[in-house]
């Protein structure tokens, strides 16, 4: 019997040799295959298990970060001031992400190949896992002002501050907003039930309304009109331009009026059928005589000039995903339709930020930053990953024409009669503006939005606004303090 | 063999040496007494309870930063246990072989370590809830069990001081065997399903899987049967291809086995015990007439059958189809839910595993019976699994050595037979649960949650220790007189 024992032995051996085979296909050779099959809990769950990166302001306040926790996962995700960095960092859940934790998670989780050498130290030494941290250009002076502000209005909101010399972000918020804490928790049933709440809220609290919103930008589109004109050489800011009281269409019996249909008078034009000087219909924000302009420089010069400041542009990330604003094509060259594009009514659509890339690109000299947020990524052992480089996004205008812009947006708030004067003009900073109160709904019946774009200080620009708030009214009321208390925060936390 | 050969000399690791060798003894000073290896074995199994402990005091600092406070209790219990049953192979089975319940500790021991870090973790890693079918005593009932499987390990070491005693049961035991594998199928599901194997007799919370005994009973039954018929067995039939088959008169002991293996698998839904038992008896069959002809009707048999089974038993089926097809997308979150997460546990561990208490062994439905295998794997890495599939390996190998040193027939067959349905119990949950055949639900030995299969994994130990003990006892010695320098023995 011992032959066929010794046989039974060679089986046995056999066996055990495939289950060894078996075993090492398994885990030597299979796992990456496994890992992206459906239903794999571990491998999803396992982003909890190490301390994912913290996102910082630009002045080292932190404002979303992992703590350790007990339970399954290890690390729960937590937002210290969740309602003013909401648009900002958006969230991380269980199953899904938005703003910087998304847009940057390969490095707030630490799957970048950047990091994988770090990573397999840290295996080897016995460190645990970290992802990296990333700071932002966010300034949260200027964020929690420009959230307090846009709160305090209680309407729909959005407010972005951009440096004008970089392009970086130094404030970006929305109200009404969500707290993305709720999104943190790791019960599928109360995130769902968090979810649900926010998709249903008809104030839309998800909406990012400083970049994914568009409003008709109203008055403050003369900013490109004024533009458009003095880049074609015929006009200065002392040019006399044609401005009456109602400017008759063609094509159409219907005219365009001034606000409350007053006259374009500076003294100089009590009849209504005369001419003022540019700066002067700039300042008070004469209609009929952007409408009048608009049509005379034509569609496509204007728009050739918006797309410039960075509108018709679906692409722009900042790296949050920027709505486009447009200024779309009018059918058939109508010049009526001419005349409303130009003073930012009939289809026009800006977003806050575009807002504040207008003034930006005027307060730069002409020279547009590309809008960014991400300062800095720095890796767990504080070896920097990724240092931000501003890069221009273009020329908008030519020195000289933004000098001629600034000038008129000093005005408006400079000059006593100048539409911002009351609410933006402060003794110890000059600030440069256009305000916008844009007219929507059906026939205009809509509430008036508040548009508002300015940068400061005129001599050196350091900050650039743009505000919009729907159903606002006027935007030298509505939106304008706001930009006032961004700009007074932002250089006062930049003064110490 | 004319060189002087002694068992257990230091030449000799093991201690196997050729028994039937002529022992010239006294020629050269005082008889060279063969060893029993018992300090070796003593040795070993301080090492298998250090790596146990060691196991619970790593699940502790990994789930809860602290050494587990029960270290103490269980641990002491656990050595005393082990030591106990060292003390008791001392006494019954002083030459049995040495490295058989050092392994066995190990494995008892890594089981319970394992049984409580599932415990701890809860369902889906929620602590405040408990896996399906475990408990928060699962690990105090493991101990328990490991304690009455020691017992059981001692008793049958006790009782059957010479394998060739049970040979006089041979009918009884095949009757006890059958009376245990046909009750789970007799009774109502109510009292004899769990989980939908209808193989357990389940009374007041209490449950006994009597297959697990009935596997001990018919090995005993299949040696005595075999022992006895196997000169009819092996007579040669027709030629064939080469090949002899047997008369087909002969026929009749496959196809009954073959039948009552089919009884099993429709009754029972249990496809892994009827591989077992069909594997069991083919292998004893083949080592009892050394005709490889049985083994070839035998695997047509059973490959036949299953084949059968599988297009008419939904059940059966559906095991096919989850093995050929896990990852679709109807059997993922379904049928195939199990057997993938226990792939996701071994692929998530990789080659070097999580660390006891840091992998997510409990997405796995049944984690902690018949898929523990892959907790293992997960935490302890393909390093882990390759040591445990070692030491199941040196278990079955060692009693088939065992097999080989006996003289008896009967022992032969007895110990071919246990060895082999262990290493092919291994194989079946193993095969299954890492996809190399189809996944059918049987324990893993020493490791999985549950009594049945813990103690009689310890009384299938205590019988292949019995055989190699009564293979490795060397002759009595005769009283030596001074000029009797050489005694001739028989063998």
């Amino acid at each position: 019997m011992n032959r066929a024992l010794r046989r039974i032995s060679l089986v046995v051996l056999a066996m055990f040799l495939l289950l060894l085979l078996s075993v090492n296909y398994v885990q030597a050779f299979e796992p990456s295959s496994l890992a992206v099959q459906r239903g794999n809990a571990r491998v999803f769950s396992q982003q909890y298990q190490y301390q994912r990166g913290s996102i910082l302001t630009s002045n080292n306040k932190t404002i979303a970060e992992s703590v350790h926790v007990k339970g399954i996962y290890a690390y729960q995700r937590s937002y210290p001031d969740p309602l003013v960095y909401a648009p900002v960092t958006g969230y991380d859940s269980l199953y899904s992400a938005t703003g910087i934790e998304k847009t940057e998670d390969k490095f707030l989780s630490g799957s970048d190949p950047q990091l994988t050498v770090h990573n397999l130290i840290d295996l080897v030494t016995g460190k645990p896992r970290r992802g990296a941290t990333v700071q932002l250009t966010v300034n949260s002076a200027a964020q929690t002002a420009a959230y307090n502000a846009l709160k305090e209005t209680g309407l729909p909101s959005g407010a972005v501050a951009l440096d004008p010399k970089t392009g970086a972000v130094l404030a970006l918020a929305s109200y009404p907003t969500f707290n993305p804490n709720k999104y943190a928790t790791f019960n599928s049933a109360q995130l769902k039930r968090a979810d649900n709440r926010y998709l249903k809220d008809p104030a839309q609290p998800l909406l990012n309304r400083a970049i994914n919103q568009t409003f008709p930008p109203g008055s403050t589109f003369k900013v490109v009109t004024s533009s458009t004109a003095f880049s074609t050489g015929n006009y200065n800011q002392q040019t006399r331009v044609y401005a009456p009281t109602n400017l008759k269409l063609p094509g159409t019996t219907k005219e365009l009026i001034n606000f409350d249909n007053l006259p374009c008078d500076n003294g100089s034009n009590p009849t209504g059928n005369g001419k003022v000087p540019f700066i002067y219909a700039f300042t008070v924000s004469c209609n009929t005589v952007f409408g009048n302009l608009g049509m005379q420089l034509g569609d496509n010069a204007i728009r050739q000039q918006a797309v410039k400041f960075g509108m018709n542009d679906a692409n722009l990330r900042i790296p949050l995903p920027v709505s486009a604003s447009s200024y779309p094509p009018i059918p058939g060259n109508d010049p009526a339709l001419t005349a409303y594009s130009a003073i930012g009514q009939y289809s026009d659509q800006v977003t806050p930020l575009q807002e504040a890339m207008f003034s930006a690109a005027i307060a730069n000299n002409g020279t547009l930053m590309t809008p960014y947020m991400v300062q800095k990524v720095t890796a767990p052992d504080l070896t920097p990953l990724e240092t931000a480089q501003p890069t221009p996004l273009g020329q908008t205008v030519s020195p000289s024409v933004a000098a001629n812009v600034s000038q008129m947006m000093v005005d408006v708030v400079k000059q006593p009669y100048g539409t911002a004067h009351n609410t933006a003009f402060l003794p110890n900073i000059a600030i440069a503006a256009k305000t916008g109160t844009a007219q929507n709904g059906a026939n205009n019946t809509g509430l008036d939005d508040a548009v508002f774009t300015c940068f400061a200080p005129v001599s050196n620009p350091q900050i650039a606004v743009g505000v919009i708030v729907k159903g606002g009214g006027l935007g030298a009321d509505a939106s304008a303090p706001i930009a006032v208390k961004i700009i007074q925060a932002y250089l006062a936390s930049q003064a110490k | 063999m004319s060189v002087v050969a002694t068992p257990g000399q230091p030449g000799d690791p093991a201690g196997t040496g050729p028994l039937h060798a002529p022992v010239h003894a006294a020629q050269q000073g005082p008889v060279p007494m063969p060893r029993g290896r018992r300090r070796t074995e003593l040795a070993m199994l301080v090492f298998a309870v250090a790596v146990v402990l060691f196991a619970y005091a790593s699940v502790g600092l990994s789930m809860t930063g602290r050494i587990p406070a029960g270290i103490l209790g269980y641990g002491l219990a656990f050595a005393l246990l082990m030591l106990l049953a060292h003390l008791a192979i001392r006494w019954l089975a002083p030459w049995a072989d040495p490295l058989m319940l050092p392994l066995a500790a190990l494995l008892n021991g890594l089981g319970i370590v394992m049984i409580y870090r599932l415990q701890q973790s809860g369902r889906d890693g929620n602590a405040g809830r408990v896996i399906s079918t475990m408990s928060t005593s699962s690990t105090v009932l493991q101990v328990i069990w490991s304690t009455v499987g020691v017992a059981a390990f001692i008793a049958v070491l006790a009782l059957v001081r010479e394998p060739r005693t049970l040979q006089r049961y041979t009918y009884t035991l095949g009757a006890v065997g059958l009376v245990l594998l046909a009750i789970p199928a007799l009774l109502p599901s109510s009292l004899s399903e769990v989980n939908g194997a209808k193989v357990w007799i389940s009374v007041g919370g209490f449950s006994v899987q009597p297959g697990e005994f009935a596997k001990l009973a018919l090995a005993v039954f299949f040696a005595g049967y075999l022992v006895a018929k196997r000169d009819v067995l092996s007579l040669a039939g027709r030629r064939v291809l080469g090949i002899d088959l047997p008369r087909a008169r002969d026929l009749g002991p496959v196809l009954i086995a073959w039948g009552a293996s089919l009884l099993i698998l429709v009754f029972e839904t249990d496809i892994g015990t009827s591989a077992l038992f069909f594997g069991m008896f083919l292998v004893m069959l083949y080592v009892a007439t050394q005709r490889t002809s049985w083994l070839l009707i035998g695997g047509v048999l059973f490959v036949s059958g299953a084949y059968v089974a599988s297009k008419l038993f939904a059940h059966v089926h559906e095991r096919v189809d989850i093995w050929l097809h896990p990852f679709a997308a109807q059997n993922v979150y379904h049928s195939s839910y199990q057997l993938v997460q226990g792939l996701y546990g071994m692929g998530y561990g990789g080659v070097l595993g999580t660390g006891l208490g840091n992998g997510q062994p409990y997405w796995t439905p049944l984690v902690q019976s018949d898929f523990i295998f892959t907790a293992f794997g997960e935490e302890l890495g393909l390093t882990g699994l390759m040591a445990i599939l070692l030491i199941y390996g040196l278990i079955a190998e060692r009693g088939l050595r065992a097999a080989v040193a006996v003289r008896d027939p009967f022992s032969k067959l007895l110990a071919a037979g246990l060895s082999f349905v262990l290493a092919l119990q291994v194989f079946v949950i193993v095969g299954g649960v890492t996809r190399l055949i189809p996944l059918t639900g049987i324990t893993t030995p020493f490791l999985s949650q549950g009594g049945s299969s813990l103690v009689a994994s310890w009384m299938l130990i205590a019988l292949l220790m019995r055989i190699s003990d009564t293979a490795r006892r060397p002759a009595p010695q005769p009283i030596q007189e001074e000029g009797m320098t050489q005694v001739v023995r028989g063998g």
